[in-house]
């Protein structure tokens, strides 16, 4: 349940001279509940991709699928957190986790304690009533992650869903999403600017070229990420310290510095 | 503590006024009373106009009914006016089918209409609603079609996301999302409103707040004139209220967050 | 549905449609003389009347006529606004005890529709020009003022800091910093004014005026000429739409040499 799979997937924008090339032959698998992160320079794309998984856009040409069926319009089995949270302000924190329960048709029990979950998952206990206004960057981001978890979708899909936080706010959250994936793993994917985001969170790194986009490589994380043991480490900032973290970091960089266009002979 | 400052120039400066007032007409005779009233003209229409009536009826019945048409006019105007302002501004082909009418219609100002009213249901209330209607249908829709156009495509496509069906959409998503500007529109189409009452009644009514205005002049009797004029200024500042009232309450939500 | 915008061909082919629908069934109601045609004039009906009007006096003088007399008095109001209102919203944003003053009166003031003056300019002015300038001015002042207002009192601090470390004296500063910050903002509200403007004096003029375009609609209106009432409301409609371009022209030019 939950794989998905780019087929030779092109994506334009526009017609003809004003055409943009965003994506080009994108091929990719993501295995069922499989945590793949996409890292890439600003406009690769990356983004693109998310979004044609989710239903907001149609490939130019190609398939993407997911669990072998293409992928129709936006729906609730493939969750998305957005950047900027997307949260409704008129709506109360529950109500914002409610409503994609509701549009299940659930009975109203049966929302109430899977509200009351995702509540308690996500700390958000003591805010099940106030609105989006009166939460901070952080707190907004863990009910928008909460109103998609709690749809238990096959595929969630987070659009540089920590980039809008401060620095300290981006390291708990991160440190929740593992803890989160560990609990209720999912599959997952995950763009972002930042690579050590990426290593961090990720089973599978893949980097895009810039424009028009392409697969440039893979980066296995998840054996190494086993092989060392990162899991036994509590903090973020310890983990961050290994060499083997540091050694994949570092390999990320210079593969995405050769697509910044100073850099390329 | 700048609110009070302001309060008490406010007290002062109003004093200032009705004195300048007292001294201007009564006191120096510098303003004539064929011109502009005396207090004791104003006080004197006033208390004619509530106890014995003028104009073939008391304040109370000219204004009661100078209000129910601006009500009507305005209610019907945005029961009309923002359905279709949300409609365009959603669906990209009602746009343009509806828009070059209206870019037609729009030039004209609502005053313009009076006449045409008037030749068409004569001078009763059914021309002035007709008139008030217009005037306010054109904001309601302008705003709502705006408040539909602005709302940030990430909330769309969350709703998207979490399979809200159609009706709930436009109740749940589309309607409070645009809520702060349709409500612009609904404080921009109560003004019309007014603005039209009064145009309406003055050119011909046989009651109403216009009427008095009208009578007053007519009759060269400045002190109904003021009173006509406040009455119009009160009943617009407490319907103005209302509707502020009504705004707040429904978009505190929003307003929390502006502050 | 929202963010796809249509073709070129599909928008005109729609509002083809839109327009088409409009005008054949107002076409219909007229011609099968469903609603009696003395009321309801079929369109082209009206066209004739507008062109006949161009050259054919009615109520004392031809359309262009009656339009250059609209336009004098409009452009008296105008000025009159802009003259009192542009300095004193001006003097407003800057000192604040002038504020403090006058705003309540303003405030106060507001909930009077300006049409409500026409008693009383009827009353000082008779039919002359005074009457209609009167009410132009009640409804054009108020932007004026607001607007300049809010150029002076939300002038970027930092330029006001700088003028004073430059030693610049009271009135050079109004003149040479507040007022060209407060351009853009100024041109805006005698954008949102000449539209008022232009409102308030047709009302005016269908009461308190022997001359305008107000004048000869309600002359049409008594005389049951519902196509000269027609033709009318177009022509101010157009006049008023010519008067809107013009300066959004001229507010899209300013706001391009300041770089907005």
């Amino acid at each position: 349940m939950g794989s998905i799979r780019f087929d030779k997937v092109n994506k334009v924008f526009g017609t003809g001279k004003a055409g943009l090339n965003a994506l080009e032959d994108i091929d990719l698998e993501i295995g069922e509940k499989e945590f793949v992160a996409i890292v890439g320079p600003s406009g690769c794309g990356k983004t693109t991709c998310l979004r044609i998984v989710a239903g907001f856009e149609r490939p130019t040409s190609g398939a993407v699928s997911v669990n072998g069926k293409p992928v129709g319009s936006p729906g609730p089995d493939r969750a998305v957190v957005f950047q900027h949270f997307a949260l409704f302000p008129w709506k109360s924190v529950r109500e914002n986790i409610d409503l994609g329960l509701r549009n299940k048709r659930l009975a109203k029990a049966k929302r109430d304690a899977l509200i009351a979950d995702a509540l308690k998952l996500m700390n958000l206990e003591s805010h099940a009533d106030a609105f989006p206004h009166q939460l901070s960057g952080g707190m907004q981001q863990r009910v928008a992650i909460a109103r998609a978890y709690v749809l238990d979708p096959e595929v969630l899909l987070m659009d540089e869903p920590f980039g809008a936080l401060d620095a300290q706010t981006r390291v708990t959250m991160q440190e929740e999403l593992v803890r989160l994936t560990r609990v209720n793993p999912r599959t997952v994917l995950f763009i972002t600017h930042s690579v050590e985001e990426a290593v961090y969170l990720a089973d599978r790194v893949a980097v895009m070229t810039r424009r028009p986009g392409r697969i440039k490589e893979m980066i296995d994380v998840k054996t190494i990420r086993n092989a060392e043991r990162w899991n036994t480490i509590q903090r973020i900032e310890d983990v961050m310290d290994l060499e083997s973290f540091i050694h994949l970091r570092t390999h990320i960089w210079k593969s995405l510095r050769e697509e910044k266009p100073e850099d390329r002979h | 503590m700048i609110g009070r400052r302001r309060t008490a120039i406010g007290f002062a400066t109003l004093a200032i006024l009705i004195l300048l007032w007292f001294a201007l007409t009564t006191w120096t005779g510098i303003v004539s009373a064929g011109r502009f009233p005396r207090p004791a003209d104003f006080w004197f229409s006033l208390v004619q106009i509530t106890t014995r009536g003028y104009a073939g009826g008391e304040l109370f019945t000219h204004a009661l009914h100078s209000l129910v048409l601006v009500v009507v006019g305005f209610s019907v105007a945005v029961t009309t006016g923002v359905p279709l302002g949300l409609w365009m501004g959603w669906n990209r082909r009602a746009e343009a089918a509806v828009n070059p009418v209206f870019l037609i219609i729009r030039p004209i100002p609502p005053l313009a209409c009076i006449p045409l009213a008037i030749l068409w249901l004569g001078l009763g209330d059914a021309a002035k609603i007709m008139v008030i209607w217009f005037a306010a249908f054109v904001p309601s829709v302008i705003n709502s079609f705006s408040g539909v156009r602005t709302i940030e495509r990430p909330i769309i496509e969350a709703a998207r996301m979490l399979g809200t069906p159609p009706w709930r959409f436009v109740a749940e998503i589309l309607v409070p999302a645009a809520a702060p500007m349709i409500f612009t529109g609904l404080r921009l189409s109560l003004q019309a409103a007014w603005t039209t009452l009064v145009a309406a009644e003055l050119v011909g009514a046989l009651v109403g707040l216009g009427l008095v205005l009208n009578m007053a002049q007519q009759d060269i009797y400045p002190g109904m004139i003021l009173v006509g004029m406040l009455a119009v200024g009160v009943l617009g500042f407490a319907t103005t209220w209302l509707l502020g009232g009504v705004e707040r309450r429904a978009l505190a939500w929003n307003m929390a967050a502006e502050r | 549905m929202i963010d796809q915008p249509l073709k070129l061909r599909e928008t005109i082919a729609y509002g083809l449609i839109g327009l088409g629908l409009f005008l054949g069934i107002w076409t219909l109601l007229s011609v099968s003389g469903w609603i009696p045609r003395q009321f309801l004039p079929a369109p082209l009906d009206v066209i004739t009347r507008f062109v006949a009007l161009l050259t054919t006096p009615f109520a004392g003088a031809t359309l262009p006529q009656h339009l250059l007399s609209s336009f004098q008095r409009y452009l008296c109001g105008m000025l009159l606004a802009a003259i009192v209102g542009i300095p004193l919203g001006l003097l407003m944003g800057r000192f604040r005890l002038l504020d403090d003053i006058l705003s309540p009166i303003f405030e106060g003031l507001r909930f009077i529709a300006p049409i409500a003056w026409v008693p009383f300019a009827a009353l000082w002015f008779g039919t002359g020009i005074g009457g209609p300038v009167m009410i132009i001015f009640a409804g054009a002042f108020p932007p004026c003022l607001i607007n300049s207002y809010r150029g002076a009192r939300f002038v970027d601090p930092h330029l006001v800091e700088a003028s004073q470390m430059l030693g610049t004296g009271h009135l050079r500063a109004i003149v040479e910093v507040l007022l060209p910050a407060s351009v853009p903002s100024i041109v805006a509200g005698l954008r949102v004014a000449a539209g008022l403007g232009w409102q308030s004096l047709v009302g005016a003029e269908l009461i308190v005026a022997a001359s305008g375009v107000g004048f000869m609609m309600v002359q049409a209106q008594a005389n049951v000429s519902t196509p000269t009432v027609m033709a009318g409301m177009i022509a101010i409609g157009i006049a008023g739409m010519l008067i809107d371009v013009l300066l959004r022209h001229g507010e899209a030019m300013i706001r391009r040499r300041r770089g907005l």
